[in-house]
């Protein structure tokens, strides 16, 4: 009966909540008027052209950066609370940011999140590296990768590594920045099919990516950002002619595929 | 030296001095040279070299003035300040904010010296360096200084190898990226510093940044990166010792030049080897 309760409250609890949110990296707001809900177990694609804050956001909720106004709460936790939600988040950064002009291993790369969350002075032992090779393992990549330079991997190798990363700590958010920048179709289905199973075991997604195309039929709501909430929830409640002008500045052409869903044709606005 | 044997000169205080310094900077090319190259900050090194050449030159001038203070800490600041300017300019920014407190540095350090012209020779010798000039004072402030380094790089190696990898994701899984990068920058900028006297701020990049390059065109792992390093400018290091013991030339000059050459020949070996 008690089980029952809990179980109850847990399903109450919504996994993003964004209300009134605004920030700015100098006088300018680069995200203002930020609300929304995101509950557990869904799978968003956030989008909007080149600068419309979708890093930002993903920052915000991570409590890297604060709000000058409103409130995110991840899980019932403010963002202030930092060390609370860090355990609940998994973040893959935009591989574009990272520098691996160095021989740095695939190992290497796995346990440093998994020391960082253990605590980074603490040394990590046999066990914690038994649960990184699972970590790669569960990303579809082979153990032999694991004494490989990362710098050597393929793109789609690589963002696989870096999901391995997130994921080795178990989280219950997963955050991911562009991760098909760079990656072939055939590894970018992989990726996703690795999602849609984590989200069969509870783990809510949220992805950054600029060509909602190849998520189209997986994802349960998109985000539209310019800078604000331009539109958020069923992807063709979302991708109207209507919401990408407003977003993009400019018409783009939607085309609808067999299955009915509404394709936006991004090629004139993404080079 | 010629009317003395090897094995004389070998035993000859300044010779051992000079072979402490050697082994002194190799530790150093290697704990800070390799994080250098993977924080991708070489051009730091070459900013608090010079920067420290002010900050010798102003300590020279209170002495001069009638506050006698160690030259070597007048370095120390000035390079730590250069590390400080670098952190905390974005990233964009770094190499910018770099070339200005290094154009600033040499400003100040020619004020300074056109100042005190009877000491120039003091600032000018730590733009040249001498290894065999290397005093018993100044062997314990360096054996100091880079066992403190190495210390700091073994407690925090893996969160400067995450923040140097990937300091958004550092930031992420929780790190206080902030800091241990000026941490970083502080360490890589003090060690610019350990090299000052003994192979001059003209050469401290060369026997700091070389080094570490070479080994992480050959390593095939994070390891290795920091033990090549460690060969590679303890071997450029004797070499120009022993050639300078049969030539007069400046042993510095031979070991930078034998750094550097082996630079490009691991670019080249890197190259045939195809990938
Ligand atoms: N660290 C920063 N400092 C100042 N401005 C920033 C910083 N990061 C991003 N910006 C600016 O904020 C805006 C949104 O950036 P970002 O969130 O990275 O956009 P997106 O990920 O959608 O391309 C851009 O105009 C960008 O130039
Ligand atoms: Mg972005």
């Amino acid at each position: 009966m008690v089980k029952g309760k809990n179980e109850k409250e847990d399903i109450e609890i919504d996994a993003i909540t964004s209300k009134g949110v605004e920030f700015g990296y100098g006088e300018q707001p680069v995200l203002f008027d930020i609300t929304f809900t995101i509950k557990k177990e869904e799978f968003v694609a956030i989008t909007g052209p080149n600068g419309s804050g979708k890093t930002t956001l993903l920052k915000l909720i991570l409590g890297i950066l604060q709000p000058r106004k409103g409130e995110i709460r991840v899980m019932g936790y403010s963002t202030k609370e930092r060390d609370k939600i860090m355990n609940l988040i998994g973040f893959m950064p935009q591989k574009e940011h990272i520098s691996s002009n160095f021989p740095i291993l695939v190992r290497d790369v796995v346990m440093l999140g998994l020391g960082a969350r253990k605590g980074i002075m603490k040394p990590t032992g046999k066990a914690d590296e038994e649960e990184g090779i699972q970590a790669i393992k569960s990303v579809g990549l082979d153990e032999e990768i694991w004494m490989e330079k990362f710098a050597e991997l393929s793109g789609g190798q690589q963002q696989r590594v870096l999901l391995a990363r997130a994921l080795a700590i178990k989280p219950e958010i997963l955050l991911l920045d562009e991760p098909f920048n760079g990656v072939d179709i055939p590894s970018q289905n992989k990726i996703l099919d690795l999602i849609s199973d984590l989200r069969k075991k509870g783990v809510t997604v949220l992805l950054v990516v600029h060509n909602v195309n190849p998520l189209l039929h997986h994802i349960d709501k998109i985000m539209l950002l310019k800078n604000r909430i331009v539109a958020f929830g069923k992807p063709d409640e979302v991708l109207t002619d209507k919401n990408l002008i407003s977003a993009y500045g400019a018409s783009i052409p939607i085309i609808y595929c067999e299955e009915g869903y509404a394709h936006p044709v991004y090629s004139d606005i993404h080079g | 030296m010629p009317d003395m044997e090897i094995s004389e000169v070998l035993v000859q205080p300044y010779m051992l001095r000079a072979i402490a310094g050697i082994i002194l900077i190799a530790i150093n090319a290697s704990v800070a040279g390799s994080f250098t190259i993977f924080r991708n900050v070489s051009f730091l090194v070459a900013g608090a070299s010079h920067s420290a050449l002010a900050g010798a030159a102003l300590f020279i001038l209170l002495g001069v003035y009638g506050f006698p203070a160690n030259p070597l800490i007048g370095a120390l600041l000035f390079a730590i300040a250069t590390a400080f300017v670098a952190g905390y300019a974005s990233k964009e920014e770094t190499n910018t904010a770099i070339g200005i407190s290094f154009a600033m540095s040499m400003s100040l350090a020619i004020l300074f010296i056109s100042m005190i012209r009877e000491y120039a020779a003091k600032v000018w010798s730590l733009l040249i360096g001498d290894l065999f000039l290397l005093t018993y004072e100044d062997l314990y402030l360096i054996t100091f200084v880079t066992f403190l380094s190495l210390m700091i790089a073994l407690l925090f190696y893996k969160a400067f190898l995450f923040i140097s990898f990937d300091s958004e994701g550092a930031t992420a899984f929780g790190l206080n990226t902030r800091r241990y990068n000026y941490l970083l920058l502080s360490l890589i900028a003090i060690s610019a510093v350990m090299l000052l006297k003994g192979v001059g701020a003209i050469l401290v990049f060369a026997m700091l940044v070389a080094p570490a390059a070479a080994s992480n065109e050959l390593a095939s792992n994070l390891r290795d990166v920091f033990i090549y390093a460690f060969i590679i400018a303890l071997v450029s290091g004797f070499v120009g010792i022993a050639i300078s013991f049969f030539f007069e030339v400046s042993p510095g000059a031979i070991a930078s030049l034998l750094a550097t050459t082996i630079y490009f020949f691991s670019l080249l070996a890197r190259r045939f080897r195809g990938d």
